[in-house]
């Protein structure tokens, strides 16, 4: 290898592309590989197939250094191989690893001998292990992207967590030198830990929301208020800045539920307790249905004839994905009443075709009994509370992620009700 | 297993619902609503078979046919001793072995929220299954004895307090208030009062029932209004309706406060499942059996003088 060390990316969904156009933006030649001719076709000619606040532009500013093929010879040219494709999980959070298994394979069939391979894609403790070669070390590496901010994550990483089949040896001269680029503490560690450490991550986020969630439903019902306790814990150095302290309608999006999964599968596999992650599971499922107990609570009981606004549909703002969405699971639960939706980036979802698809926010707030605020995105932020009333024909409004101003919507008219207090 | 329906719509009509147990306070309700929805329905009493008899089981099976919806509420309630919890199993043990032998097309059985744990809050069907009580025991035993003997799809539904005009019992809670209250005697709670349960009337339960038959549900549904009220509150609502209103008063415990005072529900899975079914809330609900009760009591003496 002379000069800097070229970079492949293998699985263009999420968390590779973000990843190989971070690796660009670092100046790094980058090859941005998929089997997919036409995906392969789109990116190339700037379409891209997620939406990530920033990503086009990066991209766009670094497109020189990025080479997207479906050419597995263009791999040949390079010194590090990250092995990335999002691993789709089902209902119960199984992974589904075919396709990371098939660009593995194709990694390591492929690569230099002297090239480092590294698995990027979120496995279970012991995937890596199972895939060392005869002669080629493959190595694992922690993702920690988070959807809607994976232009932030990938670009300017807290540390970056490498599992090593042998992590007393220093890492490859090339997988070293990319890694430094990004000026954050590396951490090497066993394959295991390192595929434990980001399931464990995961778990601690989890235990802050569900310890958010269960305290925030308390408020509810004794007069407290969650957003005047949160900001105090934060000032608490154990508890930190950063801490995930707002409440909210479970987990969603399935990689967190994996994970949880992951946690029960493996206690029991090996004997392990580990009753506090299906607390998690089912605190998530109950806080999930808040806003479809509430509405009925509210009005469904005595308004048969009642019409329901929603806005957002993606389980998250910044983002396109519907996955686990409670958003979409409420309007799968208001079948005999009518639904109006609204949201900035999704315009349709299978299995909702009943549903009315606004083409602004106030729009779908337009005669409606009540209104959902489900994903809150930045433009709902925007929305005047006065503007909404006049637009509604009935009062409710229920905003579990505090998008309005819940004093001015209380000004305006409206029974405003959200999270954490009542 | 939750709640799911084989028939999403709920448009089946069965051919015939046999209600085994329609002599009692649940079963004459869900006969009356079957009878609403003009299902044609087949009303099983103690005197059509009796299902503690050495012939129980061929007797109901030969009252059965091939294809029946069943709805099974017979009982002996509440079950507090052991020959309580042995009668009720010979029952359901008479009633799986002939419900074995003419499979029906669907088995709803009303179970009781007891078979849960105390400590279970908020409760929902997810909520593990492990009765303190010997009625909670019999419930859960009978559940698992039709669930694994009756090769038919099967749902438990599992109702808590049920209040009603017919109510035969005269347990703590709204029906002893009205009637201490229509003797003209104080209202009588225990302590302050302040333990919180879910009531729902005895006619909701009777509609879940049909619901399920319609969609041929299957697995578990707590039939229960997810509000919780204290007897105290209750108390006051039943002294109001009289007038003068009637005087409630505290005695003492009969044993120790109980640890776990309250008992909430979650009832998410049922506005998931029946989106449209909405509990009576309980104010209305005794409300109404007021006015029933008082309308019965009214017209009796006019039937006598017309005899």
């Amino acid at each position: 290898m002379t000069g800097l060390p070229v970079i492949a990316y293998l699985g263009m969904t999420h968390l590779g592309l973000c990843s190989a156009v971070a690796a660009a933006s670092k100046g790094f030649s980058t090859v941005a590989f998929d089997r997919d001719v036409d995906l392969v076709r789109r990116l190339d000619a700037g379409t891209l197939p997620v939406v990530e606040p920033g990503l086009d532009d990066l991209l766009r500013v670094n497109r020189a250094r990025v080479s997207f093929t479906a050419d597995t010879a263009a791999l040949r040219a390079c010194d590090v191989l990250y092995v990335a494709p999002d691993v789709p999980t089902d209902d119960h959070g199984q992974s589904d690893c075919s396709v990371l298994n098939d660009l593995v394979e194709l990694a390591v069939g492929t690569a230099r001998p002297d090239a480092t391979i590294v698995v990027l894609s979120q496995v279970a403790p012991g995937y890596t292990r199972a895939r060392q070669a005869s002669g080629r070390s493959v190595y694992y590496q922690v993702e920690t992207l988070v959807f809607g901010r994976g232009v932030e994550r990938a670009t300017l990483p807290e540390r970056f967590m490498v599992g090593c089949p042998d992590p007393a040896r220093p890492l490859p001269a090339a997988l070293d030198a990319y890694l430094r680029a990004f000026d954050c503490p590396i951490l090497p560690m066993r394959l295991e830990s390192a595929e434990l450490a980001k399931i464990s991550i995961n778990c601690c986020l989890v235990a802050s929301i569900t310890v958010t969630n269960t305290l925030a439903e308390v408020c509810e019902r004794v007069g407290a208020d969650w957003s005047e306790i949160a900001p105090a814990l934060k000032f608490d150095k154990r508890i930190g800045h950063g801490a995930y302290l707002s409440p909210g309608l479970g987990i969603g999006g399935g990689n967190l539920e994996r994970d949880l999964a992951t946690v029960i599968r493996l206690s029991e596999s090996h004997g392990t307790e580990a009753n506090v992650i299906r607390a998690f599971a089912g605190n998530s499922a109950h806080r999930r249905s808040w806003v479809l107990r509430t509405l009925h609570m509210m009005l469904l009981a005595d308004r048969p004839d009642a019409r329901i606004g929603v806005l957002g549909l993606a389980y998250k703002e910044n983002t396109h994905s519907v996955k686990n969405s409670p958003s979409v699971a409420l309007i799968h639960h208001l079948g005999p009443w009518m639904v109006q939706a609204y949201d900035p980036v999704v315009r349709s979802v299978d299995g909702l075709d009943e549903v009315k698809h606004a083409e602004s926010a106030l729009d779908a707030a337009r005669g409606v009994d009540a209104l959902a605020i489900m994903t809150p995105w930045a433009e709902f932020r925007t929305l005047n509370a006065a503007a909404l009333a006049a637009a509604m024909r009935g009062r409710v409004v229920l905003d579990p992620f505090r998008v309005l101003d819940g004093r001015a919507a209380q000004a305006a008219g409206l029974q405003y009700r959200t999270l954490g207090v009542n | 297993m939750l709640l799911r329906h084989i028939d999403a719509y709920g448009a089946s009509t069965p051919e015939r619902v046999v209600v085994v147990g329609a002599g009692g306070f649940v079963g004459s309700a869900i006969v009356g609503e079957l009878a609403a929805a003009q299902i044609p329905t087949l009303a099983l009493t103690r005197q059509s078979v009796n299902l503690t008899g050495p012939d129980a089981a061929r007797t109901l099976a030969a009252l059965l046919v091939r294809g029946d919806a069943v709805v099974f509420v017979s009982a002996v309630a509440p079950a507090r001793t052991a020959a309580h919890l042995m009668t009720n199993l010979t029952m359901a043990h008479a009633a799986a072995t002939a419900l074995a032998a003419v499979p029906p097309s669907h088995l709803v059985y009303i179970s009781s929220d007891a078979v849960y744990a105390d400590d279970a809050t908020p409760v929902t069907e997810a909520s593990p299954v492990a009765p303190s009580t010997m009625h909670g025991m019999m419930h859960a035993a009978r559940e698992l004895l039709f669930r694994t003997e009756v090769p038919a799809p099967f749902v438990a539904l599992r109702p808590t307090l049920i209040y009603g005009a017919a109510d035969p019992h005269a347990g703590y809670g709204p029906n002893r208030f009205r009637r201490q209250a229509a003797r003209g005697e104080p209202i009588t709670i225990f302590g302050e009062g302040e333990e919180r349960r879910d009531h729902v009337a005895v006619e909701d339960v009777a509609r879940l029932a049909v619901r399920s038959v319609r969609h041929r549900s299957v697995g578990v549904l707590n039939a229960v209004t997810g509000v919780s009220t204290s007897f105290h509150d209750i108390a006051h609502i039943v002294a109001a309706q009289f007038t003068p209103h009637a005087v409630v008063q505290s005695v003492p415990r009969p044993g120790p406060r109980p640890h776990l005072l309250h008992r909430f529900f979650d009832i998410t899975t049922c506005y998931e499942v029946f989106p449209d079914f909405h509990f009576e809330r309980l104010a209305t609900g005794l409300a109404r059996v007021h006015r029933e009760v008082s309308a019965t009591t009214a017209a009796m003496p006019a039937r006598a003088n017309a005899t």
